[in-house]
Formats: structure tokens, sequence, C-alpha cells
């Protein structure tokens, strides 16, 4: 059968336009790729049936946007009704809710088709989908390896071609990381960009929905449909509509880009440092300025993470007591036995440690020694990255210190992997937006990506580099092809 | 021997009088069937978010502003964190670090003189759903989950039972005037904890507090009663816990629920769910200018229309009453406040009407109080066409004209009259003009009683006058 995901959307679009192919043909495709590589383990949840019924609908619609009939994948801690949503719990294992996020409004009002819902790590807490109670998803690029996480799910079934766009969510790098290793372009918007009314909170100040799609173009395009202000999210902010495609092929000539000395310090691999320095020669070459900066707190980024996301987390997950919703301990000796036991089976490892670690943190004078300090410091990051922002366009460097690693590692050691967000994290607690775009790959032929973070509300600007970028390398990133050659 | 002073702190939770929830646009109405009215958003549902209402946080500046208190002008919500059944989220959006009023006070009347209460702070937060055990079970209403609520906090001011009732009335009457809340006690739509403390020095016992007393009366007898269960355990040589207790009506004392672990830890930390509200100068002025008359006040304009205490008391005690006399500034208010609080509200309660049910329009009210100020027509008139009044759209004078009431106002008739009473009194004649005064009160009865009442009195007395005079 013929491979019309892996053409260009505008070429899928005009074939959807023309009629010659019909939406149904591209879920036909997107199931049978899913099923042929479920060893990627990608996905917890399939939703044929309701994709197949959306795809014979469309076929009597006009083709009225360019996202129109084309599969999606969602990551399942975003809610999706009718639609079991796990958040790769056993705690919500058979969770089924009964309304729909916001984003999920936006994307069937672009009448798109949801294809099913993606690994991650449990409630979005860890950075290599290891956590997941359905087992980790897989590096396209070699399964033995991780697909990074929490988003692995999405960032493995995109790097896979297994559909062309899917939604993650961004803590901690939890679309970037994972774009990184996989070889994708991830996008975490500004905080307040997309309503994160229907995201299943894992720290409220941080969470952000976002777009991951195998091309820069793809990405803004998704960007496009899910933004706005939501009056079901009092975080999300008004703007005036863009196109977020509008830079994209503009010359870069003249655009100020800042690197951060510790994004180039010495926990960066050396092939990592050695791509990314790459390209800042390559931008120099095109007329852009880049120069060496220092942002204050950048290397207490995990610190500050830990007590703000756990200390959130801690709270945020509280509702999930056995009672309401969600895995219930049949036969409890009485309400505390309710509790312990629901909790103490429903939720997976590290899960559990983020929650007592969380909870100790705001337990009595800890709330002021370390949350109330963290967010001090946090204001101080921000203003840091602010003031660099006074002179310069954009920030840019490695997205991850390493490579993806082999399955299995750093389950020991629940700090290390914390570490491999330490260049991805900054961008959360400034509340800004962090793309990862591939920019080459390791001796082992892993992917390697390069972060772009921008001002506020700057996402337009950020895609402008990631294209130029993009297109100067023309690089193969399909992961099969590159196994076939 | 010294005798040992109390302390008390009161906490006052009062429901606000908001259409909707706090943080949802589910109805805000909790008496009617189970779980009806919910969403989402009151069961804690994932990935909902709360929205804020803000009409309740006008309400909550409101009392704010009554209070005395501090404006905190940028505020934000904190989450209180905590496991219980009817706590849907696993914690309470409430505010503790900028409470929306901080140092306020309440001034009270107390052996006729004035003190004020501290009022520490006043924040905004949401209630919990209900729990009704019965049997072995226990069951849950979420109806109640994120009805909007403000608590007031007290300085540990009052020193009897007495100031902290006087302090509740007082508090009531305010919320309940600036219609910010019904404060119905028995509804539980005001809900009252009270901390309460002996010693006999100026450091302050160890405190308990007794929780959800049912009634102000019942405040007062929880503390004389807590206050002398603690004197009895300290003069036996034993030593006072901080512990949570409640009052029993029938028994007359306070039962031991829970002691108060240490470190009662609650992890509070901003809500980042909802960013920051700032109150602007031009809204706070807004909400200022749109608080009603309140009570004190009223009682000022009451006074100087000379109208007594208790009558008073009683027009305060009954809002309907007293927001209808807003309606007239130009009329005798004594006058009209003895028709509302007597034959009117005996009517209203045998009839089981609300004032707003009946036809009584303020330009009929009008007309009437102005005829009796005048003495155009006597009380029994008012008395016979009452029920007219109320219940049909019929003007003052028509009424008269159906029912064939005629007032006598032939001076000719009258005249004659008021002589034959003259001629059958001719001691009291010389009585009067020897200085007593109130002969004239009797003539009077003896006129109104031959002409059945329906004489114009301020006629009458014209005449008696002149005719007294002549002889």
């Amino acid at each position: 059968m013929s491979k019309y995901l892996s053409l260009s959307i505008k070429e899928i679009n005009e074939l959807l336009k023309t009629k010659k192919i019909k939406p149904i043909d591209l879920v036909n495709e997107a199931f049978e790729e899913i099923e042929s590589n479920k060893d990627l383990n990608c996905f917890i949840t399939l939703d044929k049936e309701n994709a197949y019924n959306k795809a014979r609908e469309l076929e009597n619609k006009e083709v009225d946007n360019i996202l129109f009939g084309i599969p999606i994948a969602i990551k399942d801690n975003i809610i999706t009704k009718h639609l079991k949503t796990t958040c790769a719990s056993k705690m919500l294992e058979n969770f089924v809710p009964i309304y729909d996020a916001t984003v999920i409004e936006k994307i069937n009002s672009k009448n798109m088709i949801i294809i099913g819902k993606t690994n991650m790590d449990e409630f979005a807490m860890g950075s290599t989908s290891q956590t997941s109670y359905f087992g980790p998803p897989t590096n396209p690029w070699n399964k033995n390896m991780i697909a990074g996480g929490s988003s692995g799910g999405s960032a493995s079934c995109i790097s896979a071609r297994l559909v062309p766009f899917a939604l993650g969510s961004d803590t901690g790098g939890s679309i970037r990381q994972p774009a990184s290793y996989c070889g994708i372009v991830g996008m975490k918007p500004t905080y307040g960009r997309v309503s994160r009314y229907g995201l299943v909170a894992f720290a409220s100040s941080l969470d952000q929905i976002g777009p991951m799609t195998t091309n820069v173009y793809n990405n803004a395009l998704l960007l496009n449909a899910i933004v706005g202000f939501d009056e079901h999210d009092l975080t999300s902010v008004e703007r005036k509509e863009e196109d977020f495609t509008r830079l994209i092929g503009e010359d870069i000539k003249g655009m100020k880009i800042a690197v951060p000395n510790f994004f180039l310090s010495d926990i960066i691999s050396k092939e990592i440092k050695e791509n990314v320095e790459k390209i800042i020669e390559l931008l120099k070459e095109n007329g852009a300025t880049v120069d060496y900066v220092d942002i204050k707190y950048l290397d207490n980024a995990v610190n500050l993470y830990q007590i703000i996301a756990m200390g959130e987390a801690s709270s945020n997950l509280a509702r999930f007591d056995g009672i309401k919703f969600g895995y219930s301990y049949e036969n409890p000796e009485n309400l505390e036995d309710l509790y312990r036991k629901s909790r103490a089976i429903g939720f997976g490892k590290e899960v559990k440690r983020r929650i007592m670690v969380g909870s100790y943190l705001l337990s009595g004078e800890n709330a002021t020694t370390y949350y109330n300090k963290a967010l001090s410091i946090r204001d101080d990051m921000r203003k840091s990255f602010k003031d660099t922002f006074q002179n310069y366009d954009l920030i840019i460097g490695p997205t991850t210190t390493s490579t993806a690693y082999n399955l299995g590692e750093g389950l020991d050691d629940p700090r290390q992997t914390f570490m491999d967000d330490i260049l991805v994290i900054p961008v959360n607690m400034a509340g800004l937006p962090g793309l990862n775009i591939p920019i080459g790959f390791s001796k082992k032929h892993l992917p390697i990506g390069l972060h772009i973070i921008g001002d506020s509300f700057e996402e337009a600007k950020m895609y402008k580099l990631a294209s130029f970028i993009e297109g100067k390398l023309n690089l193969e990133l399909n992961p099969l092809k590159e196994v076939a050659k | 021997m010294t005798e040992y002073k109390k302390t008390i702190g009161i906490e006052v939770h009062c429901e606000l009088k908001t259409n909707t929830k706090m943080f949802s646009t589910s109805l805000n109405g909790y008496q009617t069937i189970a779980n009806k009215n919910i969403c989402a958003i009151d069961l804690g549902y994932p990935g909902t978010l709360p929205i804020v209402n803000k009409y309740a946080v006008e309400l909550a500046l409101k009392a704010a502003i009554l209070l005395n208190c501090k404006i905190n002008r940028t505020m934000h919500f904190d989450r209180k964190n905590y496991f219980y059944p009817d706590l849907p989220k696993g914690y309470q959006i409430t505010q503790a670090r900028t409470p929306i009023g901080v140092n306020g006070y309440v001034e009270i009347e107390i052996d006729g003189k004035t003190k004020k209460i501290g009022i520490h702070d006043i924040h905004i937060e949401e209630d919990t759903a209900k729990s009704i055990h019965k049997e072995d079970k226990s069951y849950l209403d979420f109806n109640r989950a994120g009805v909007p609520l403000i608590e007031i906090v007290t300085e540990p001011d009052m020193k009897s039972s007495s100031e902290a009732m006087a302090y509740l009335e007082k508090l009531k009457e305010i919320l309940y005037y600036a219609d910010i809340s019904d404060c119905k006690m028995e509804e539980g739509s005001m809900r009252c904890d009270v901390n309460v403390s002996i010693s006999k020095t100026e450091k302050l016992g160890v405190r308990t507090e007794t929780k959800n007393i049912g009634s102000i009366s019942s405040v007062g007898l929880a503390i004389n009663e807590e206050a002398k269960r603690q004197e009895e355990v300290l003069e036996n040589g034993g030593s006072i816990k901080e512990e949570t207790r409640r009052y029993s009506e029938l028994e007359n004392k306070t039962i031991l629920m829970r002691v108060k672990e240490t470190g009662n830890d609650y992890r509070y930390f901003p809500e980042a769910d909802i960013p920051y509200l700032t109150l602007t100068e031009e809204y706070i002025e807004k909400v200022k200018n749109d608080i009603p008359i309140m009570p004190n006040e009223r009682r000022k304009i009451y006074k100087k229309h000379e109208i007594s205490e208790i009558n008073i008391e009683k027009i305060i005690q009954d809002k309907t009453i007293s927001d209808y006399l807003l309606n007239f500034d130009d009329i005798n208010l004594k006058i009209a406040s003895n028709l509302l609080l007597g034959d009117i509200k005996a009517y209203l309660n045998k009839e089981n009407k609300k004032l707003s049910d009946t036809k009584l329009t303020i330009e009929k009210f009008k007309t009437v109080v102005n005829k009796l100020d005048k003495g155009e027509i006597p009380n029994k008139v008012f008395k016979d066409i009452l029920a007219n009044l109320l219940e049909t759209e019929k003007t003052f004078d028509e009424i008269v004209k159906d029912n064939n009431i005629e007032t006598i106002s032939d001076t000719k008739a009258l005249l004659e009259i008021v002589n034959n009473i003259l001629n059958n009194n001719e001691p009291s004649i010389i009585e009067y003009k020897n200085g007593h005064d109130r002969i004239l009160k009797f003539l009077m009865g003896q006129i109104m009683k031959e002409t059945k009442g329906s004489a114009n009195p301020s006629l009458v007395n014209k005449i008696l006058l002149e005719e007294i005079s002549k002889r």
C-alpha cells in the first residue's frame, strides 16, 4: 500500500482536497504502521472504532483546513471523553473520562483524527518513560534504548512515522528531551499559550501541552491549532491570533543569538558539544551574531525543579484517594486503610517517591526553607532570562547532555535521570517557550538535538530559526529509511 | 482567691449569597436533591481547573470593608492539603498568606459602652462536600462542595460569653444587611467555632476549640460550660490540652472530639492554578459605594424620628421592614413603623405572607401615613381598611369610598356632638380650665365614642378647644 503519511502535509492536503485519497486511507495506514511496530510500545490505548467513524464522517465534509483528516496521537495524560486516559498508571488503568480537554476540542474542531493515547512515564514523572505501568516505549533509532520521557510514546511514534502529529506535555523537558532522543521536532510553548484544562496536573505552575512532529512546519501548524485563551484555565493568556508559520523561510541575517556558557560546559558530551558548535558556525556564516552569555542559577535548575514540581505534584495527586475515581482497594478495614492501600497499590514507585518528597518539602518550616525559597530563586532566574532577551532574539544550546541510552539504565538512581533534564528545566521555570530540532547524529547514530529558547510568546521567531537550520542540514530523520540504507 | 478570667476568640464561616459556586459555574444551592448542583470541577475531576467567582470576591471585599479591615490589594489563593472523603481534591482552596482583609474590628455595645473586637483576618475559601452518616455507611453530597465561604477570625478580644454573643449578633447583622450572607446558623450558612481559655494571670491559658455550635445563645452556654470545665480541671490539679470539642445542647456541656496533634500540618502553598488577583482602587471604591445603609446608620435615623428604642431594635431585626422604610424620606417614620410593626406585621403573620406579596404600594402607604399624621383619619378606619389596602389594587380614596367609610368632617354635625358632650360634662370643663390637661383627652374619647371613631380627630380637637374657650 501507499505511504501517504510520509508525504508532506501540503501534499496530503492536496490529495484529500482532490479526493484522490480519503481520510480513511490515512487512518488505515496509521493503524497498519502501529501494528507492524508494536515493539515500540508507543500506545497505551488505540481508538480504532472512533477513528474509523470519524474518517467516514469526514468523507462527506469539505476539506476546510490543512489539518483536516490527519491522524494525531495524544499523550495519555490529556483527558479524552469516552476514551480511556490512564496517565500510564495502574491508578487510572480503567479511567474513562466524562469530558474533553480544551486541546482535544480544538483538535476535533480541525477535524483531525485521534488515533490513540500514547505511552509515557506514570503521571509524566520521569525522563525515560520507564515508569509507565504499561512498560516503556522504545526508541526507533535503537529499540534497546529509551525514547526519553515523559512524552516517550508520542516522540517514538512520530519518529517512526506511525502518525504525523502528536501532542505531548512538558513540565521539565518532557516534550523536548524525548524529541531530542528520537530525532523529532518538539515545542513547549510559552506558559499560558495552550490551555491546561484537561491535562492531568503534575506541576501546575510548570505544565504545558505542546506539539510533536517530524518537521518544523508541521509543528507550527499544530501549534496554530491548539493555542488560545481558555475561560476554563485562568493561567491561559489572551493573545492576538497569529500564524506561527509566518516567519518560516525568512532570512536569519542580523539575528542575535545567545549561548549560555553553562550550556556548553563539561556536563555536555563531547559529540553533542561539537554538533552544537557546528550550528553556531553555520549561523555565523549566514549573518547571525552569536555571543556567549551567563544566565543565573541555571546550575540550580534541577534542585529548583525537584522542590517546586514535587511539592505541587504531592498536592495534585491527592485527589486519587480510592473514593471517587481510579483504583480503589476492595474491602478495606477502614477509611485510613482505604487511602493507604489504594495509593500504595495504585501508584508506582517513582510517583510515590515524588509524592513523599513533595509532602516533606511542604511540611511545616520546610515550606519556607525550600518551597518559598525555590519560588524566589525561580523569579531571579526568570529575570536573568528576561535580561538576556533585552539584547538577544533567541538563546540556543544542546537539548540534552547525552544521547539516548539503554533501557534499564538510570532506574537505580532516581537523581540521575533528573540530570537528563538539566538543560530543559530552566525553560519551564521561566515559563518560556523551548523547542528541540534534530541537528545530527552521534557515532552510534543516535539523534542529537538543538534547544532553541525564545522570549515569552516568541514561538514564531523560534520556528524561523529552526526551519532555517532544518533546511540547511537536510538530515534523513526517518529511522526506518536509515536502517534500510 | 483570684478569679479565672476567660479569653475568647471566634472563627465564623459564612456562606456567600452567590448564584454559583466559588470555583465553578455550578449553582450554589445545596438544599436540593443530593448531588444535583455539581460538575467535574466540584468533584475534583482529573484535569479540571478552578475559575474564580468574581461576585464572591466582591461580597468578601464588601465584608472586609464593613469589618474595617486593611484590604490586601494583591491577593492570591493557597492550597490547604489534607485527606478526607468530603474534600474532593485532597486540598481546599483557601487564602493563607494574603487574606482579602486583615486587622479589622467590629464595635459592640456592652454594658452601655462601646468595645472594639479585633478582626485578625477575613479570607475566602470553598466549602467541602457534606458527609451524611447513616447506620454503617457514609454518604457524600457534593452540592455543598465548592460553595463560597468567608472565614472571619477574631483576635482573642472577648472576655465573657455576653461579649461573644454581642459580637456574633453584630457580625450577623452586618453580613445580613449588606446581603453578603443569609447567616442562618440553623441551616449552616453561618457556622461558629469558639476558642476558649482561662487564666488567673495576664498570661493566656491553653485554649480549646469548640466547633460548629448551632445558635448564638448556644455559643454563650458553650463558652460558660467550657470555662467551667477548664476551671474544674485546673482546680483538680490537671492541665488543659489543645483539643477540639463540640457542644451538646441536650447535655449542656462540651464533649471531646479529638486532641490536636502537634504541628497539624496542612502543607499550605500557593495555588498555581489561579493567578494573583489585583483589587484596584476604583474597584474597591465602587464596592464601597454599593454598600447599602447599614443598621447603625438606620438606628440614628429612627432615633431622630423619635421611634422608641424597643421599636428601633424590632425594625432592625426585620430587614424587610427596615428596607421598606428606606423608600420614604418625607413621612412620619414613627407612625409608619408603628403600622408596619403592628397591624401590618400581624396581618402578614396571620396570612403567612411577605410584605412584597401584598398590594401595598409605596404611594398607598404614603397616603395612609400622611392622613394619620395629619389626623385626617382615625386609627380605627385604618384597621378597618387594612385588608383592602394590602389585598387590592385600589387607591386609598377608592377604598374609603367603596366601604362607605365616611370620616365625619362635617363641621356642623361635629359642632352639635361636641356641644352635647360638653353640656353633659360641665364639671370637666372647670377642671380643664383649672389646668388639668388630661381632661381634654377624656372629652375627645367621649366624642370619638359618640361618632364611633369616624370623626376626623384633628377637626374634633380644633372644635373642642374652640367651644371650651367660648364657655
